[in-house]
């Protein structure tokens, strides 16, 4: 089961605060487990919504809204993608992982849908051309 | 630069309403002129927070919270990691996008941290550390 996991934004995330040399170390080295346990497929950051945009759709209509944003719940600050046996399995995994921030935070953990999951819909040309458009995405990644 | 574009979750997607035929092409066609322009790293759907859940950290305590939750602004229905020139040109990307949703919905894109942008945070050890790890993922995708 893949995994996309969430470090949602605090407000020291949004004001840019660096993270201390502790907590990067202490990042790295819970990232080297994570890569040896072989957990993580992907993961990065992400500097405050100030640097961000959204764009809002209304049919043919596109609007693009700049940042900063300012629900902090709305936000994220980081993610990772992960490859586990289980819920429960990822569910440990976070719990082991060091507080992302100076204060009380939090991480969500959703799953990922799988071709599979798309059921009739996902035709076979559909999933022909998926392959092939994630192989190029990959080549493009390396 | 890098970054995170984000399609924000609707009432739709929470609900777990299949996509219809109609997108799941047109998406696959936008993913298809992303890939061939270079813009495009990966990406993936997300299942409803109802498949969810959420960790509290406060010190060393860890506090686990079952989805779902109720706030669909605060959530992500899909993302995809780009690799653009500029702000400016993901923006332009974006709108070209085929609506993700049914109704109205929208789209968030963040700007990826480099390394260098720590600058003297990161000692040399750790970034040794991200260099070896960086190098190991890449080398699983």
């Amino acid at each position: 089961m893949r995994f996309m996991i969430i470090v949602k934004a605090t407000k020291d995330s949004e004001a840019g605060l660096m993270p201390s040399t502790e907590l990067l170390a202490a990042m790295g080295a819970y990232n080297e487990e994570l890569v040896k346990a072989g957990i993580m497929l992907a993961g990065d950051g992400l500097h405050p919504s100030t640097k961000g945009a959204r764009i809002r759709f209304d049919g043919e209509k596109r609007a693009v809204v700049d940042g900063p944003f300012a629900e902090t719940k709305e936000l994220i600050a980081g993610f990772w993608i992960w490859q586990c046996k289980s819920w429960d399995e990822a569910i440990e995994w976070v719990k082991r992982c060091p507080n992302p921030m100076t204060g009380p935070s939090e991480i969500e953990i959703r799953q990922i849908f799988e071709a599979e999951d798309f059921g009739a819909e996902f035709t076979p040309e559909l999933r022909a051309q998926e392959e092939r458009v994630w192989a190029e995405a990959k080549k493009n990644a390396g | 630069m890098r970054f995170m574009v984000m399609v924000k979750a609707t009432t739709d997607s929470e609900a777990g309403a299949q996509p219809t035929q109609e997108l799941l092409d047109a998406m696959m066609a936008y993913n298809e002129e992303l890939v061939k322009a270079g813009i495009m790293k990966g990406g993936d759907g997300l299942q409803p927070s109802s498949k969810g859940a959420r960790v509290q950290f406060d010190g060393a305590k860890r506090s686990v919270v079952d989805g779902p939750f109720a706030e669909t602004k605060e959530l992500v229905a899909g993302f995809w990691l780009w690799e653009c020139k500029s702000l400016d040109e993901a923006i332009a990307w974006v709108k070209r996008c085929p609506n993700p949703m049914p109704g109205p919905s929208e789209i968030e894109i963040r700007p990826l941290y480099e390394l260098a942008d720590f600058g003297e945070i990161v000692t040399p050890e750790t970034a040794a550390t991200w260099d070896r790890l960086k190098t190991e993922i890449g080398d699983k995708s």
